[in-house]
């Protein structure tokens, strides 16, 4: 296939976002669901176009274009991730007062952002990517321009990951220096020296403090639970999944080789296993003291990223590939329950709100506890299985001490992921709710991640066979 | 000539700098900065850099300046820093001002013997950095484009006119 041919996955998306715009204008207010599903043909149309190219592994503009096995797998989960919160804002942006086209039209830019991100081994590629996914998410997370905390978000969200990207821009230039290439295969190979320069030491480890603001591990989180609870919801339920999975996709591209050339990894190994213990520990306690909703989602996003460190220091890209795909779908559902209990200009997200919402709406809180169960890591979820994947291939490479901290912190996130159960179930209503039912996007999305999440927990066999292709791709 | 001109520019940039920081008035201090870039544009003509000379005016004493006055304009402050705080911020910064100062003697030291133009010229040249640009590095270029498409929704879309909801 030629160059151009290789690009259409990019285009097709960035074509539909530019339609979406178009159409915007012509389009009367009540009118603008159709944009959603718009691009909806588009992301559909983009897949497509990217799993033309599985298993052939190409490479075009000497090698910054790479769409090899492990890429079109990331595309694909992106693009999923994409769809399902489409859907789940059709209603939401109408309902809160958010109804703006260029809504979709960001949404696409940013997945395009991120397809840019994980289709390279290019570092300065992938940083253009990054500011791509950032540019739009900042105007995303300022959306709600009547609520001042949608506005802090967006302020605090710009200011930080300018911020990032400082730091990841620094660490390139430094890396450049010392190796005259943006090249992350490249870059690793400077560290087979021994007599290696502490430049691009210090490069890896600002490129590594750049990367964990996006993915918010600990101690680069700040922004994160202002960000998802000021953001309008659907745009949490992409901002907890899209920047997370990407940053992960540019870890493992480093990290890969990394492991196998590096003559001494131990302080890049040692810089990530205390980030890693931070993030699980502190991530999962200060969760157990948040009452509103959304916050504990954005505590519990955080501690994930933690147990996904542990894979990737257990050098499991595999694990850690079905990790994100679990994450995903237990993420967006648990965040598209949340939308679902919301109606006109109300969103109802303390947790006494939850209280007895379990018998008043038997489908919301079901899904909704099958997706906190899942996160929690009960069997026969896909969260149990991608939990025991990552921390029993942990265990075989001897990481043990990290092993016993990821347990004794997922112990301690049951606490919080049962205590909304608790209140859905066991709790008289103290409020009284009432919520706009008729939104069948959002309902179809439920049973999609519901579907997704028992599929992975318990025929997870064809999904793994695609894994191993991707992971095989990048070695 | 050229020494004339070398010590022309960079008297009047330090002069510039010097004014900025000793003037009270916002509005005199922007002007000050767009001079002071200008004549190091200057300074990079000089030594043959002419495309480092063009962006430095562009972007510095253009785009960067004017993110200085739209952000004078909308803050507008007039007392300055209280009194209580401006010993330990004047004390700090001397403290910043040596640690640089030290700095650049360090790398100046250790850079400026082996520096020649020839890497300069080689690399400010437009018409090979275009060539490069339309080559090379096509593919991250024109992803610039989709990201200034991205920056320019997202302003419009947190700035534009509130919609009247009952009218359509």
């Amino acid at each position: 296939m030629n160059t151009f041919s290789s690009l259409t996955p990019l285009l097709i998306i960035v074509a539909g976002a530019l339609l979406v715009l178009i159409l915007e204008v012509f389009l009367k207010k009540e009118k603008k669901d159709y944009l959603a599903y718009i691009s909806i043909v588009f992301l559909l149309g983009s897949v497509y176009a990217g799993l033309r190219f599985w298993n052939q592994n190409p490479s075009y503009f000497n090698g910054k274009l790479l769409l090899d096995n492990f890429a079109l797998f990331f595309i694909f989960i992106l693009a999923i991730a994409t769809i399902l919160v489409t859907l789940i804002s059709i209603k939401y942006i109408f309902l809160q007062n958010t109804n703006h086209g260029e809504y979709y039209a960001l949404l696409l830019l940013a997945l395009s952002g991120m397809m840019i991100m994980v289709s390279s081994t290019d570092f300065l590629i992938i940083f253009l990517g990054l500011e791509v996914l950032s540019v739009s998410s900042y105007a995303l997370a300022g959306l709600k321009r009547e609520d001042p905390l949608s506005s802090e978000a967006a302020a605090k969200y710009f200011l930080l990951g300018c911020f990032a990207s400082a730091f990841i821009i620094f660490g390139l230039a430094l890396l450049y220096g010392v190796t005259q290439s943006t090249d992350i295969t490249v870059f690793v190979q400077s560290f087979a020296d021994p007599n290696l320069s502490l430049l691009a030491v210090a490069g890896i480890g600002l490129i590594i403090i750049g990367l964990g603001f996006k993915i918010a591990v600990i101690p680069f989180h700040m922004w994160t639970p202002d960000v998802y609870q000021g953001s309008p919801t659907p745009v949490t339920a992409f901002f907890s999944v899209g920047p997370k999975v990407v940053g992960f996709a540019v870890l493992i591209r480093i990290f890969q080789p990394y492991w196998r050339a590096a003559v001494n990894t131990e302080a890049v190994f040692a810089a990530l296993w205390i980030i890693a213990v931070l993030t699980m520990v502190i991530g999962n306690l200060i969760a157990l003291r948040q009452t509103n909703v959304k916050r504990i989602l954005a505590y519990s996003s955080i501690a994930h990223a933690g147990y996904l460190l542990v894979a990737i220091l257990s050098r499991d890209n595999a694990g850690l590939l079905f990790y994100l795909m679990v994450y995903l779908f237990m993420n967006v559902g648990a965040f598209s329950a949340v939308i679902a209990l919301s109606k006109k200009n109300k969103e109802y997200l303390e947790l006494d709100d939850y209280a007895g919402i379990g018998f008043k709406y038997p489908w919301i809180g079901a899904t909704f506890s099958i997706f906190l169960i899942s996160l929690a890591g009960f069997p026969p979820t896909g969260g149990f299985l991608a939990k025991f994947y990552v921390f029993s291939t942990a265990v075989r490479e001897g990481l043990i001490t990290l092993v016993v901290i990821a347990v004794l912190a997922s112990l301690v996130s049951v606490y919080y992921y049962l205590r909304i159960i608790i209140y859905m179930y066991m709790k008289e209503p103290s409020r009284d709710i009432t919520i706009h039912t008729e939104n069948p996007a959002l309902f179809f999305v439920l049973f999609l991640c519901l579907y997704g999440v028992l599929q992975l927990g318990i025929f997870p066999g064809n999904v793994l066979v695609f894994i191993k292709q991707a992971v095989a791709s990048i070695l | 000539m050229s020494y004339f001109l070398f010590f022309l520019l960079a008297i009047v940039s330090i002069a510039s700098i010097l004014a900025m920081i000793l003037t009270k008035n916002q509005a005199y201090n922007a002007l000050l900065l767009i001079l002071a870039f200008t004549c190091t544009g200057g300074l990079f003509a000089l030594i043959g850099a002419s495309f480092i000379a063009t962006i430095q005016i562009i972007i510095y004493a253009g785009a960067i300046m004017i993110l200085f006055v739209f952000v004078i304009m909308m803050i507008n402050i007039r007392d300055g820093i209280p009194p209580e705080r401006k010993k330990w911020t004047i004390y700090f910064s001397i403290f910043v001002a040596v640690v640089f100062l030290a700095e650049l003697f360090f790398a100046l030291k250790g850079t400026l013997a082996p520096l020649s133009t020839s890497g300069i010229e080689q690399s400010s040249d437009p018409t090979s950095l275009g060539r490069l640009l339309f080559t090379e590095y096509l593919y991250p270029f024109e992803i610039t484009s989709i990201l200034i498409i991205a920056a320019l929704v997202g302003s419009i879309v947190l700035v534009k006119k509130k919609e009247n909801n009952d009218s359509n």
